[in-house]
C-alpha cells in the first residue's frame, strides 16, 4: 500500500489501483500495439478475469511505488523512443490521478508485432 | 534566430544543378509569385528540398509548438522532438545525389526512425514510413502518387496505437490525406494541390481542441497536428518560392492562449503551470501580447530586454516583426518599450488575476481579454455593430467603439462625445458606413481636437484602414495610408431585402437573399449560395490574397463553416479566413485583399 498524510487522514492507495492506471497508461502510448502476459502461468491464471490491470506488476518498495509494464511494440518504430514515451505516460498518469509519486517505471519489451514488413 | 536565417537564404539561393531533371522550381527560375509555372512532378532531389525546407521551417515554429504541448504528457517538447527527428531524417539525404524519389523517401522513412524523439517523432517516422512505402520506387511523384503517400502515410501511423486517439497529430495527418484525395481529380499541379492540402490541415488543426477536451481546456490546439501543417506549409512556400524567414503563422501559433493552471495538472517547471497555492502576494499581474513592425528589430536584444520585465517571456520575429508576449505587473512598461521600437499591433493585455478569480469562481467564461489603448497621441473611433466585429476592432487597438450600423446610425452628439472622451488629440473617425459619414464629419469639424474622417463605407474597409495606422506617423500621413488601405479592399455584403425593387437591372423580391460587391447589387436570389458565387466571381479571388468572411449574428457557426467548405472546394487555392462578426441584418461581410 502507498500511504499519504493530510490534515484530516491518511489515503491509502492499492498496487491494484496503480496498476490500473499504469495499463491504461501504456495501451494507450504511441507505439504499443498490445499488453504482454508477464509470463504464461500468469496468462493462463488471468484467462479467465482478464482485468484492467493486465502486463503491469506494481511493487512498493521502502514506500517508493515501482511500476513494470510488459508490453508488444509495432515493428519498424524506434523502440527506445516508444519506451521512453511509455515511462513518461504512466507516470504521469498515475501521479495525476492517484497523488502518488512513481519513482521507476521498467518496460518490457515482449514482442514486437509486424505490421508492415519493409 | 541568426543561424535559421541563415540557413533560410541558403536554401533559397541554390542555383539550379545543370544535371537534375528537376520539375521543382529553384531559385534560378523565379517561382515567385502568380508567373510561376506548374509543378507537375517531384524527383529525389526536389524532395530533398522540401525536406530541407519542412526543417528549416520547424526550426522557426519549434518555441511555438513547444508551448502548445500539453497531451499527452504537458512537458512542452513536441516542437523540440520533431525537430531533432526531421533533423535526423534530412541527416540521411543531405548529401546524397540521388534522382529517384522512391529511395530519398526510403532514406528520410529511415533517418527519421533513427532519430525518432518523443511521442510525436515516433508517430512523424511512421508517417514517413507509410509515406516512403507507398512511393516504392517511383522516379518521381505527381499529385495522384502524393494523395497516395499520404494516406499510406496516415494508415501507417493509425496501426502503430490500439486506441487512436482524435484531436492529435494522427486525425491531422488523416485529414491532410483526406483533402490530397479531394484534390487529385482537379489538378495536377502540385502548388495548387498542396495548397488546398495545407489549408485544410490548417482548418483540421483547429478542430483539435474541439475533439479533445485537454486542449480546450489549456485553451490550444495539438502541438504535433499543428507541427505536421507546419512541415506541410514549408513544402509549399517553397514550391511558391516564398521565403520561409517570415512569421505570420507563427504568431498565430503564439495567439493560442498559454497553458493556464487548471488544478489537475499540477506542474511546477513553469510559472503557467504553478499550482494555484502558489499563487504570490503580488497575485498573477498581467498578461500581454503585442506585434512590434518596424526596421532593423534585434529580436535577441528585444527578448532580453523583455525578459528583465517579467516572466513567462517569448519574444518571436524577424528584423521587420516581431510578435512579444510576458507577463508583467504593469503592463504599461512593457508597451512603452515596443512602441519605443516601432508601430504597435494587435495589442492584447489581460488582467490573470481576473481569470484567476474567474477560475476560482468556477466559470469557464474566456479570459477577459481587454483592449489597451497605446500610449500614444492618435487614437480612432469606430462605428460598428456586432459583438465580434467590436472584438475584432477592439484586437487591432481601437481606442472606442460606437455601436451602429444600417439601421441604427450614431448621431453627431455621439460621435462627438466619442471623440472628446478619449485621452489623444489627434483622433481618426472611422465610420464604416455610407450613412455615418455625414455625422462623423459634422463631429470633427465641432470638436476642439484635431479630428480627420477616413470615410471607410464598409466594415472591411474599416478594418483595413485600422490595420494602416501607424502610431509613428502624424495624422495627415495617417489619413493618407488609412484612404489607400481602404480603397485597395474590396467588400462584399449579404443581406436580405426589405422591400421589392428593381435595381442596376435586377429584380428584387422582399425577402429575397441579395449580394453588394463595393455597395453595387450583383446578385439576388433565394440562398445565400445563389447571390455567392456571383459576388465572388466579381471580386476577383485569382488577384488578391485572403478572402475573409464575417458572419452575422442569425447564421449558424457551421453553416458559415460549411460555406467556407464549399468555397474551398470552388477556389482551392484561396486562403479564407472566417470570424464570427455577429453583425446584425447581414449574414455575411465579405473582403478580399
Amino acid at each position: 500500500m502507498s500511504k499519504s498524510e493530510t490534515g484530516l487522514g491518511w489515503i491509502e492507495v492499492s498496487p491494484d489501483a496503480i496498476a490500473t492506471i499504469a495499463s491504461q497508461a501504456a495501451a494507450s502510448t504511441y507505439g504499443v500495439v498490445g499488453i504482454a502476459p508477464k509470463n504464461l502461468a500468469n496468462e493462463v491464471a488471468h484467462i479467465f478475469q482478464r482485468d484492467a490491470r493486465h502486463g503491469v506488476e506494481v511493487r512498493v518498495q521502502d514506500g517508493r511505488v515501482v511500476i513494470d509494464v510488459y508490453v508488444i511494440v509495432e515493428y519498424g518504430t524506434r523502440i527506445v523512443s516508444v519506451a521512453t514515451s511509455i515511462m513518461d505516460l504512466v507516470k504521469f498518469d498515475v501521479e495525476r490521478a492517484l497523488g502518488v509519486e512513481v519513482a521507476q517505471v521498467n518496460v518490457h519489451v515482449e514482442g514486437l508485432r509486424i505490421s508492415d514488413p519493409d | 534566430m541568426k543561424e535559421e536565417q541563415l540557413l533560410a537564404e541558403e536554401l533559397f539561393d541554390h542555383s539550379p544543378q545543370p544535371d537534375q531533371p528537376l520539375t521543382v522550381p529553384t531559385r534560378g527560375e523565379k517561382p515567385v509569385g502568380r508567373s510561376r509555372s506548374a509543378v507537375l512532378a517531384v524527383d529525389g532531389q526536389g524532395l530533398k528540398r522540401l525536406i530541407e525546407a519542412s526543417l528549416s521551417w520547424l526550426r522557426h515554429h519549434q518555441a511555438a509548438i513547444n508551448s502548445l504541448n500539453v497531451f499527452p504528457v504537458p512537458d512542452g517538447d513536441t516542437g523540440t522532438n520533431m525537430l531533432l527527428t526531421m533533423q535526423s531524417a534530412w541527416d540521411e539525404i543531405a548529401d546524397s545525389p540521388e534522382q529517384n524519389v522512391g529511395v530519398v523517401a526510403h532514406s528520410v522513412a529511415h533517418g527519421a526512425l533513427m532519430g525518432a524523439r518523443g511521442n510525436s517523432g515516433v508517430i512523424l517516422s511512421q508517417l514517413w514510413r507509410g509515406f516512403a512505402r507507398s512511393l516504392g520506387n517511383k522516379q518521381t511523384f505527381t499529385v495522384a502518387d502524393l494523395a497516395q503517400a499520404l494516406q499510406e502515410a496516415s494508415d501507417t501511423a493509425y496501426r502503430g496505437v490500439i486506441k487512436p486517439v482524435e484531436g492529435t497529430i494522427l486525425t491531422v495527418a488523416r485529414e491532410a490525406a483526406l483533402a490530397a484525395d479531394q484534390v487529385t481529380q482537379q489538378n495536377g499541379d502540385l502548388t495548387v494541390a498542396l495548397d488546398y492540402i495545407v489549408g485544410q490541415t490548417k482548418q483540421a488543426v483547429a478542430r483539435t481542441p474541439s475533439q479533445l477536451p485537454v486542449l480546450a481546456e489549456a485553451g490550444v490546439v495539438d502541438a504535433g497536428g499543428q507541427g505536421l501543417y507546419v512541415i506541410l506549409e514549408a513544402m509549399l512556400r517553397y514550391l511558391r518560392g516564398e521565403s520561409i524567414s517570415k512569421n505570420e503563422d507563427l504568431e498565430m501559433a503564439v495567439d493560442l492562449k498559454p497553458v493556464f493552471p487548471t488544478g489537475h495538472m499540477e506542474q511546477t517547471h513553469s510559472d503557467a503551470f504553478a499550482p494555484i497555492s502558489a499563487a504570490d502576494d503580488a497575485g498573477y499581474g498581467y498578461d500581454v501580447q503585442f506585434i512590434i513592425v518596424g526596421q532593423h528589430l534585434d529580436v535577441e536584444r528585444i527578448r532580453q530586454e523583455i525578459d528583465a520585465m517579467g516572466d513567462s517571456t517569448m519574444v518571436v520575429g524577424d528584423t521587420e516583426r516581431v510578435k512579444v508576449h510576458v507577463h508583467v505587473p504593469d503592463p504599461g512598461v512593457p508597451i512603452s518599450y515596443g512602441a519605443g521600437r516601432g508601430s504597435l499591433r494587435d495589442v492584447v493585455v489581460e488582467d490573470m488575476q481576473a481569470q484567476y478569480n474567474e477560475y476560482i469562481l468556477g466559470r469557464s467564461s474566456p479570459p477577459i481579454s481587454s483592449p489597451v489603448l497605446p500610449d500614444q497621441d492618435i487614437l480612432t473611433v469606430a462605428v460598428v455593430s456586432g459583438d465580434g466585429l467590436t472584438r475584432v476592432f477592439e484586437s487591432l487597438g481601437v481606442g472606442k467603439v460606437i455601436a451602429g450600423g444600417q439601421t441604427m446610425n450614431p448621431s453627431t452628439q455621439e460621435l462627438l462625445d466619442a471623440v472628446e472622451s478619449l485621452p489623444a488629440e489627434k483622433l481618426i473617425i472611422l465610420p464604416n458606413n455610407p450613412n455615418v459619414i455625414m455625422a462623423a464629419r459634422q463631429a470633427a469639424e465641432l470638436s476642439k481636437k484635431q479630428v480627420v474622417v477616413v470615410p471607410t463605407r464598409t466594415v472591411p474597409q474599416g478594418i483595413a484602414a485600422l490595420l494602416a495606422l501607424n502610431y509613428q506617423a502624424d495624422l495627415a500621413d495617417n489619413e493618407r495610408f488609412m484612404n489607400a488601405a481602404a480603397d485597395e479592399v474590396e467588400s462584399g455584403e449579404i443581406t436580405t431585402a426589405t422591400r421589392s425593387v428593381e435595381l442596376d437591372g435586377i429584380r428584387i423580391t422582399q425577402g429575397d437573399i441579395i449580394g453588394l460587391v463595393n455597395e453595387r447589387l450583383v446578385a439576388s436570389g433565394p440562398t445565400v449560395e445563389h447571390v455567392l458565387w456571383p459576388m465572388l466571381g466579381k471580386m476577383d479571388l485569382a488577384e488578391r490574397e485572403i478572402l475573409t468572411l464575417y458572419f452575422g449574428d442569425g447564421v449558424e457557426p457551421e453553416a458559415a463553416e460549411l460555406l467556407t467548405v464549399r468555397i474551398a472546394e470552388r477556389f482551392p487555392g484561396q486562403e479564407l479566413e472566417l470570424i464570427d462578426g455577429g453583425q446584425p441584418h447581414y449574414h455575411y461581410l465579405l473582403s478580399v485583399e
